[in-house]
């Protein structure tokens, strides 16, 4: 028999952003060290608190800020208890106690209880329709609030009051902002800053009642104003407390924990009390309580380093910078911000654009700033703050806004532990390590070695900055641009589709033979991208390599993160019937289908599909695949058109249902979307798409190289053309071109960056030859495609190797 | 059919026979309450590994593309070691195998004798 070890038991008390970022790092360092048990008194999963002043201005809802949601408690195997507040912690038995009467033992304890807003000690602060802000509750009391009330008051002109006054104004409230001191946010700006943060508030709909000491609340069972201690009073229907947060300590207190206004604890977390922890605004760290979510992070990273045994350095205090996040006004504060003797100040103040800049320096030495109106250069500015970094001609041009012949070497500037890849939290010495150490050469190499720019690729430039600042003069930026296909081969998408083509290749086996591949099965890079080259050069000869599919492909449906799949059926050009609607309603039912949603591309996503289900509904469906899942066409999004609409001059529904269905299942380069509109009104939205077709009176105007993704990017126009026939001709010969030179997922909009719009018009739009040529060959590609749903589900062998699980029972009998 | 049990800890399950499964196409095998993803690599060899990402976003490895002796997890591209579970470099990580014994060509899965039989059931 083996013996299962006993796994040490974690008690979390406190569901908010600091425990569950400290449980997250520890998950991700150790998963199996702890079985965890969180305590919260919430009823919600961990949501992000900085965003409530999104909730509260309606930009975003409630479920939109959730950071962790009850799958991934579940996924982790963590027993979460929401509304649920633990009243009491023995030490010495080294159990909790929660106040509907659980008891639950410990091994190691996070206290993790956060802080409440500081109500005013004044007469009448119990009084109905007076409120904190600081979770989820608050925030609906104050959108309940705005429905009934007109008139607010908000005490404290601090961040938070601040954005809470902002939100209530934006629900359509008149609000007024109540504030001891004469300038607003007086704890990070100076006079400057804050009387053009006030003036920019003001011209918003702000009121401002500064340099005011509330005394009293007014009204009977609810406030109905207050009065000020110069005897003025204000008249409010509702008050939002802002004045300032408290930890919450009575707890630990309580316990027999040492506090002092946090609960006290060391440069790892340790509490007073053996084996407890404290983590977040609750805590007080060499004197200070942070009320800011950056040195929460910090405190977490050091603890659950420290909790899994892995080397680190102390908790040592966090610079905390300030950032207003009121949609339109950028304010940014960190280190130190008033003037004061020893220090040299370089200022921009411009009035006419009211803008406001200002970075103090200690003997040469940035150890402050603030920024008003533009807020571009708030996080580079923090990092100087943070590391001390001596003022160069670079930096100093970056904050005067001058363009200097050279622009500042931002890689140089970044320091060591600056995160380059936030998705991966790759820092920049990873990165230079790696480089050093392993001789990388390029961004690729990078990303296996490291996985920097792996998941979303936003920092991809920034990572090739890196390289050619480390490598110097033996960067080599044409090596860069014809970079390997991947870690397998040496050679460029141009030298392999050439050697194809050459060679007379067929298989990706013998591609990855004759070319030398250092792997012989090759990567899930190289495997899908062979494969499309060899079907795009070889239509007809070349055999579908199932396995080089990535799972989606190879599925034909989009795979969940939970393992189910999503099943889209086409919708061609966003049109349907009552009776596939009822069709599509009476399956979703049949197959208890978790969720319908109604897609970006015009069309509807059953999710929730087991796996083994999928023929099945296909079947049942009768529809072809929506190819949601593909390298191939997506959909062609269309406006109502000539046909209904009173606005409408061309048939766009009718022109996006041709195209749609000439052109679906084709293998592309990448996702592929098209969009037609009926007039210049573009209610398709065809700047964000592959190709956006604009309706004119007698013309069709075709935009290319459109994204809405990761990086935006606008359409161009390509040309106009008046007839049907030509359009359907130079749609065909730009897919073409694309496919014949377009790297294995480059999307159109980098692929016409990289080519450029003029060549592309050129080969596809002017050379009229080149053009029926590209058009032609497009047939040739259209008349191998198959629909892949029927396909399978008319080879039971396919069919049964590819969807039907096997179960064995594991009883003896 | 019988299960066999070795001298030592599994207890082994005939789960298919070796065509059931293609090459390079991953299979997930329900056996008792185990989910298990069933590779069979270009040389004929028969892998079994619990069928759960080691990645940070979870998901399962049966759909993920085969090379060699490797798997490239389907959610997050990290690369997995059919052998022994172990994630390769620059990522960590381990998944569960299970150990395979092919017989002629029935393929059979083992699981350790307190996971099978009816103590499961």
């Amino acid at each position: 028999m083996v013996k299962v070890q006993e796994r040490r038991h974690l008690v979390l008390i406190g569901n908010g952003m600091a425990g569950i970022n400290t449980v997250e790092q520890i998950l991700k360092l150790a998963p199996s060290t702890y079985r965890i048990t969180v305590f919260g008194s919430e009823p919600y999963p961990n949501y992000n608190r900085i965003q409530l002043s999104y909730v509260l201005e309606k930009s975003k809802a409630v479920e939109d800020i959730i950071l962790n949601d009850w799958d991934w408690y579940l996924e982790n195997g963590i027993e979460l208890y929401t509304g649920t507040t633990v009243t009491h912690i023995d030490t010495e038995q080294k159990i909790v106690k929660a106040d509907n009467g659980m008891e639950v033992p410990y091994d190691t304890l996070i206290i993790a209880t956060g802080s409440t807003p500081f109500i005013l000690p004044v007469p009448g602060a119990d009084k109905e329709g007076i409120v904190g802000f600081r979770d989820i509750a608050d925030c609906q009391n104050m959108l309940h609030a705005a429905d009934q009330y007109k008139k607010a008051a908000v005490i404290g002109g601090g961040l938070l009051g601040l954005e809470a006054a902002k939100g209530l104004l934006k629900l359509g409230m008149d609000v007024t902002v109540v504030h001891l001191f004469e300038e607003i946010m007086e704890r990070q700006l100076d006079h400057t800053a804050s009387l053009m943060l006030q003036a920019e508030l003001e011209s918003q709909g702000l009121k401002f009642a500064t340099g005011k000491q509330t005394e009293e609340f007014l009204g009977d069972d609810r406030v109905s104003g207050i009065r000020f201690s110069d005897g003025t009073t204000l008249d409010a229907e509702f008050v939002v407390m802002a004045v300032g947060i408290r930890p919450n300590t009575a707890l630990a207190k309580e316990s027999g924990i040492e506090v002092n206004r946090g609960i006290l604890v060391d440069d790892f977390m340790r509490t007073s009390v053996p084996d407890i922890y404290a983590v977040g605004e609750c805590n007080e760290h060499r004197g200070i309580s942070y009320g800011l979510v950056a040195p929460l992070f910090e405190q977490g990273a050091v603890l659950a380093k420290h909790l899994c045994g892995v080397d680190t350095k102390p908790y040592e205090g966090s610079v905390v910078s300030t950032q207003l996040k009121i949609s339109g006004v950028d304010v940014f504060s960190a280190g130190e911000f008033m003037d004061a003797e020893g220090l040299s100040i370089v200022r921009v103040h411009d009035d006419w654009r009211r803008i406001y800049k200002k970075v103090l320096l200690r003997n040469g030495r940035i150890v402050g700033g603030v920024l008003v109106g533009d807020g571009k250069e708030s996080s580079r500015l923090q990092q100087w703050i943070r590391t001390g970094t001596v003022m160069t001609e670079a930096i100093h041009n970056a904050i005067v806004g001058q363009a200097s012949a050279e622009t500042v070497n931002t890689v140089a500037d970044l320091a060591d532990e600056e995160i380059v890849c936030g998705c991966n939290g790759v820092t920049k010495k990873h990165i230079v390590d790696a480089i050093n150490e392993k001789g990388l050469t390029t961004v690729e190499e990078i990303k296996v070695a490291t996985s920097a720019s792996r998941s979303c690729g936003g920092c991809r430039p920034v990572v090739e900055q890196i390289l050619q600042y480390v490598l110097g003069d033996k960067y080599d930026s044409a090596a860069a641009k014809q970079e390997a296909i991947c870690t397998c081969t040496t050679l460029s998408r141009d030298e392999v589709v050439t050697a194809i083509k050459e060679k007379g290749l067929i298989t990706s086996k013998e591609v990855r033979y004759a070319l030398e591949w250092d792997n012989p099965e090759g990567c899930s890079k190289c495997r899908p991208a062979l494969n499309y080259y060899l079907g795009m050069i070889w239509p007809a000869e070349h055999v579908d390599e199932k396995d080089s599919r990535f799972v989606n492909e190879r599925m034909h449906a989009n795979i969940q993160k939970d393992g189910t799949f999503g099943v889209v059926p086409r919708m061609y050009g966003g049109v349907t019937t009552p009776e596939d609607l009822r069709l599509i309603a009476d399956i979703a039912v049949k197959y208890n289908i978790k969720l319908v949603k109604v897609t970006g591309g015009q069309r509807l996503d059953l999710l929730g599909v087991k796996k083994e289900d999928l023929p099945k509904i296909w079947q049942d469906l009768g529809m072809p695949s929506g190819y949601a899942y593909a390298k191939a066409l997506r959909t062609v999004k269309t406006c109502v058109g000539s046909q209904f609409c009173r606005f409408g001059t061309k048939d766009s529904m009718g022109m996006g249902i041709i195209l749609e269905k000439k052109f679906e299942r084709l293998d592309m380069p990448a996702k592929f979307k098209l969009a037609v509109n009926g007039c210049p009104r573009n209610c398709a939205e065809s700047s964000t798409k592959d190709i956006g077709i604009v309706g004119n009176e007698g013309a069709w105007e075709i935009y290319v190289g459109g994204n809405g993704g990761i990086k935006a990017r606008l359409a161009e126009l390509l040309c106009k053309v008046r007839t049907d026939e030509e359009l359907l001709e130079i749609v065909s010969a730009f897919m073409q071109h694309y496919r014949e030179t377009g790297k294995y997922l480059e999307r159109t909009s980098e692929w016409i960056e990289r080519r450029g719009l003029k060549s592309v018009t050129e080969a596809v739009v002017n050379d009229l030859d080149n053009r029926r040529a590209l058009a032609e060959r497009m047939e040739v590609a259209l008349a191998q495609v198959k629909e892949p749903w029927s396909e399978i589900l008319n080879n039971s062998n396919l069919r049964e190797r590819m969807f039907e699980e096997i179960s064995v029972s594991t009883k003896q009998d | 059919m019988e299960p066999i049990v070795d001298g030592n800890e599994y207890t082994y399950y005939l789960v298919g026979h070796v065509d059931d499964f293609t090459e390079r196409l991953g299979r997930v095998v329900h056996l008792g309450k185990e989910e298990i993803a069933v590779f069979k690599t270009t040389d004929g060899q028969i892998y079994a590994l619990e069928n759960k990402s080691p990645g940070p976003r979870g998901g399962t490895i049966a759909e993920g593309i085969i090379s060699g002796q490797v798997l490239f997890d389907p959610i997050c591209d990290w690369q997995i070691s059919l052998a022994d579970g172990h994630v390769l470099d620059p990522d960590t990580g381990q998944v569960r195998t299970y150990p395979v014994d092919v017989l002629g060509d029935e393929v059979r899965i083992g699981l350790f004798k307190n996971e099978g039989g009816e103590f499961h059931e």
